[in-house]
């Protein structure tokens, strides 16, 4: 029964390395160049969309998006064709990932609901897909109509709290919707971007559970989470599709996200 | 007893008004399109400005023109000068906003 520890050194190495991988959360991101647009501001939204782990700043390869637009009003926009692809990378990843961007101009008061539905992505780690329906609300001249009406996805979250003009350490409070439904005790994932523009320094966690911070939803799928640092947050609930999707000619699972950005802003 | 009353009173009043000016920030918007100036007054939740007064002046600060909003919080007239404009509405208890228009918009709305 005498193992050579060369052989327990090689699988103490292979359960480490199968460990670094999946404890980072991916998130599908939507984040505007601004959150608010004054009279005084320029009415031009730069749009980057993503499929990142926002805390590790970790890009992956983004397929387009199958639904890109904007409510504003109650009236949707279909903006899929103004979509760009683009190429971005963390300092540490050797590769570049394909991500999308577009541009955007306000016209008129109000708020808009800005949505995107991507293609689903392959994660063999997990051996299913992930689909993360997003959002982000942007705001125009005064008019604060509309950010708490849901935008009709698979699966979503609408807020509860306003979500712009959000100081840091403000209470983010929001439902969990599954096919319109709120989803009992539903799961939810919050990250800190740490790309964000007004990021003074990056954010190192000292150990895992710090990068990504998990709330859960109360029976009417109402969760809230108080955000400590001014930038950008990512809020995704978890739930598993009732399809399947073939992967190599089998069926798999896949995991549907509702998220949600919200930008907060130091106090002075 | 009565003085009690009173102050009671003036308190309640105090924070009635003050509630009231912090709901009733008054927003304005305008645009160019046609040769006419459209703007829409209204507050954050969409309640239109009904009546309000609105004054339009030019880069010089001289008053163009006045009007006041119809039920739908809306004043429309055409481009009185092709100017940097500014345009204000006053609504009831002093509430006030302003819009600026700049000439270039003023003039690709023509």
């Amino acid at each position: 029964m005498q193992k050579s520890p060369f052989i327990l050194v090689c699988l103490f190495a292979s359960l480490l390395s199968l460990n670094a991988g999946p404890v980072w959360a991916h998130f599908g991101t939507i984040i505007p160049s601004h959150d608010i647009i004054t009279q005084y501001d320029d009415k031009h939204l730069n749009l980057q969309i993503k499929f990142i782990h926002p805390m590790e700043m970790q890009y992956m390869e983004m397929a387009k998006p199958k639904r890109f637009g904007v409510i504003q009003g109650g009236k949707a926009q279909d903006l899929l064709a103004t979509l760009k692809s683009t190429k971005g990378k963390a300092a540490d990843q050797q590769e570049s990932f394909t991500f999308w961007s577009a541009e955007y101009t306000i016209h008129r008061p109000g708020d808009y609901t800005f949505f995107v539905e991507p293609a689903p992505y392959w994660e063999p780690a997990e051996d299913l897909f992930i689909v993360h329906y997003t959002k982000v609300c942007v705001h125009a001249l005064g008019l604060e109509a509309g950010w708490d009406q849901p935008v009709g996805l698979e699966t979503e979250i609408v807020p509860l709290t306003r979500p712009y003009g959000l100081w840091t350490g403000n209470l983010f409070t929001g439902q969990v919707l599954l096919k319109g439904r709120p989803v009992p005790g539903a799961e939810v994932e919050v990250e800190y971007l740490n790309e964000s523009p007004d990021n003074r320094s990056i954010v190192h966690a000292p150990s895992d559970p710090f990068v990504t911070q998990v709330v859960k939803a109360d029976g009417n799928g109402i969760f809230s989470y108080a955000m400590p640092r001014s930038g950008w947050w990512g809020f995704a609930a978890l739930s598993q599709a009732g399809w399947k999707l073939q992967h190599d000619g089998q069926d798999k699972g896949v995991e549907i996200g509702a998220v949600f950005w919200v930008r907060t802003v130091d106090m002075k | 007893m009565k003085t009690y009353k009173y102050l009671l009173m003036a308190a309640a009043l105090t924070l009635f008004f003050c509630g009231q000016a912090l709901a009733h920030k008054v927003n304005l918007f305008a645009y160019v399109e046609s040769g006419k100036i459209y703007t829409e007054s209204y507050f954050p939740d969409g309640r239109p400005v009904v009546s309000g007064k609105i004054k339009v002046y030019d880069s010089a600060n001289q008053l163009l023109l006045e009007g006041v909003t119809d039920p739908e919080g809306r004043f429309n007239f055409t481009i009185p000068k092709a100017d940097d404009l500014t345009i204000i509405v006053e609504a009831s208890m002093g509430h006030k906003n302003s819009f600026k228009l700049k000439k270039a918009e003023v003039e690709a709305g023509k």
